[in-house]
């Protein structure tokens, strides 16, 4: 049972630092990126590729430069251009770019699953509450509460932070008191991009490569953003945790119902709360 | 109805048959047969955009639903199977109206992703239950010899199935028409520029938009029944999302703002991809770049077209500079 707990908790990590970079953007920008499961799918085939020559964590540096340097380029090629646009524009303009990124990856890597192999470090068992389990997965953990306790003490503790946090509240009023929020923005997506390209490489060893990844990863991220409250962190945060432990434990207990009960958990939470958990806040 | 409208419609009517009578290969009659199916399916995701402005990634649920529920009850014989099928529709269309009353009270743009989330619950639910859905194997349809006082070969054939789904897909369209024009047509229209402002007029804003977004199910449900009928056949790839964002692109393609631009959407979708599908296996990024395109630069999409074409013709024959600018 325990066990199963640490499962969901892997999960839960994993979906979170995918998602806290679409709820930024959708704080900042009020946008979706229909194209994030791309990111974290680019970001696990280059981390794929790398780690050949360089190694896991070489693979996971270069991952995250890249796809930082994607985002830039998404949000000066695409966000900052269209957003005086309906954001449905936006929408659309990433659905386009999830689509071609999809035949990139079939064209360059092949539209079987590969695999890839956790770091030597890493890799064995713990023995934990009597059983075996496996050390990487610690690690998933561990990534993902230390993505969270970065994210929270940047946006909390930090100048950028704080200009993240009221170009969110308000984006006229922040632009009026002198902030600059087209580099705020510009900063935002390249970490966004970049948390879920890292995400992408992490989750590789445990999930396999294969072009359908970004259509899983996104249905999921998008549930935790809506019912965590749109553009809120903590939220996302919450919401991630508990459908972690839902899928999991949905598996053990009704293996044939564990595909519905993250969409009944979401339908429950809009009838109770229609702006999700955490409502307005940031 | 003017006499015009009226032979314009009867007109529309008459292609369909016509191209059965005029194209003896099986082959182009089955992919015109395949075209309306789809054309509907985007009818009803340009409905739900044009009326509601929002847009859905999941309405391939709704397309697959009938057909999952004909291949489930269809052998334990409960009623007519005409009746079954009205039934189907309407059961897909009620379910949709009951998500609906939860889902379009979000924020516009985050209904989309909503969406997803219920498309895929739904493909899901047919991979996993195995038992009512027979999973990724799919399911058969059992139908009997006959329906609507027709023959079954009629509905499977490509020559009869076409001429049933293009005259289907013709009515379909005039009551698109007339909803447009209709009081919640007009209602959900002005929620849609501005909700805040009907309220202030002392309309509920709910309960329209989560009608229209049943009736863009129903419409939907109807493609699928057709599509069902001529493949008596079922299974999870129908309701995939991939399948909701193709509808999705068709309809952005025509243009959501004319309520024929889905079907037009639609039919170059399908024969584009069918003719590149020799020369090119980078479908996913042309139709990717295309979609970027027309978003961009013209939201009005292929049915915006001609007025576009007619205005251009106009201000160059009004050359004198005060009537150009």
């Amino acid at each position: 049972m325990a066990i199963q707990l640490l499962n969901g908790l892997v999960y839960g990590a994993l979906l979170f630092t995918v998602a806290s970079g679409l709820a930024l953007m959708f704080g900042l920008r009020r946008i979706v990126n229909f194209a994030h499961g791309s990111l974290y799918m680019l970001g696990a085939y280059i981390g794929y590729s790398a780690s050949a020559v360089l190694g896991f964590w070489g693979g996971l540096i270069a991952a995250a430069a890249c796809l930082a340097l994607v985002g830039l380029l998404l949000d000066s090629v695409v966000f900052r251009p269209l957003q005086r646009r309906d954001p449905l524009t936006t929408l659309l303009v990433t659905f386009g770019l999830a689509l071609i990124a999809e035949d990139l990856v079939l064209t360059v890597w092949g539209k079987d699953t590969l695999s890839f192999a956790a770091p030597s470090v890493l890799a064995g068992d713990w023995s934990l509450f009597g059983t075996s389990f496996p050390v990487y997965r610690v690690a998933m953990i561990g990534f993902g509460a230390l993505a969270a306790l970065g994210l929270l003490l940047w946006l909390r503790l930090s100048r950028v932070g704080l200009f993240v946090r009221a170009a969110s509240q308000d984006p006229v009023i922040a632009a009026v008191q002198g902030i600059n929020t087209d580099r705020v923005s510009a900063l935002v997506v390249a970490i966004s991009a970049s948390l879920a390209g890292v995400s992408g490489v992490v989750a590789a060893p445990l999930l396999s490569l294969a072009p359908n990844m970004a259509g899983d990863i996104l249905v999921d991220s998008f549930i935790v953003v809506v019912v965590g409250g749109l553009g809120s962190m903590g939220g996302a945060f919450v919401t991630a945790i508990v459908l972690g432990q839902i899928n999991v434990l949905g598996v053990v207990f009704m293996p044939e119902l564990t595909s519905l009960l993250p969409f009944l958990l979401m339908i429950a939470v809009l009838v109770w709360k229609p702006a999700g958990l955490a409502g307005e806040r940031v | 109805m003017s006499a015009t409208r009226f032979f314009g419609w009867a007109g529309l009517a008459a292609i369909g048959p016509l191209v059965a009578w005029l194209t003896p290969s099986l082959l182009t009659q089955s992919l015109v047969a395949q075209a309306t199916f789809l054309a509907i399916f985007a009818l009803g995701v340009g409905l739900l955009l044009r009326q509601n402005g929002t847009v859905s990634f999941g309405h391939a649920a709704f397309f697959g639903l009938p057909g999952y529920m004909l291949g489930a009850l269809l052998p334990l014989k409960l009623m007519p199977v005409e009746l079954l099928i009205c039934a189907a529709v309407l059961l897909t269309a009620g379910a949709a109206f009951v998500i609906g009353l939860v889902i379009v009270r979000v924020h516009g743009i985050a209904f989309g992703m909503l969406t997803l989330a219920v498309g895929q619950a739904v493909y899901e639910a047919a991979t996993r239950m195995r038992g009512l859905t027979g999973g990724n194997d799919g399911l058969s349809l059992r139908l009997p010899p006959h329906l609507f006082g027709l023959s079954i070969k009629t509905f499977q054939q490509p020559g009869g199935m076409l001429i049933v789904s293009w005259l289907v897909m013709v009515a379909v369209l005039a009551l698109v028409s007339v909803l447009g024009a209709s009081r919640l047509g007009v209602l959900t229209e002005a929620i849609r520029d501005n909700e805040e402002r009907v309220r202030f007029l002392g309309y509920r804003t709910l309960l329209p938009r989560a009608a229209m977004f049943a009736i863009s199910a129903a419409v939907t449900a109807i493609g699928g029944v057709l599509f069902s009928l001529y493949n008596a056949f079922i299974s999870p790839d129908t309701v995939h999302w991939t399948a909701s964002g193709s509808a999705l692109i068709m309809a952005i393609l025509g243009g959501s703002g004319a309520f024929w631009g889905p079907v037009e959407g639609a039919f170059v979708y399908f024969f584009v991809k069918d003719l590149l599908s020799g020369y090119t296996t980078h479908w996913l990024s042309i139709i990717g770049m295309a979609l970027i395109v027309t978003t961009v630069a013209f939201p009005a999409g292929l049915a915006g077209l001609l007025p576009w074409l007619r205005k251009l013709i106009e201000s160059r024959q009004g050359e004198d500079p005060v009537a150009s600018s």
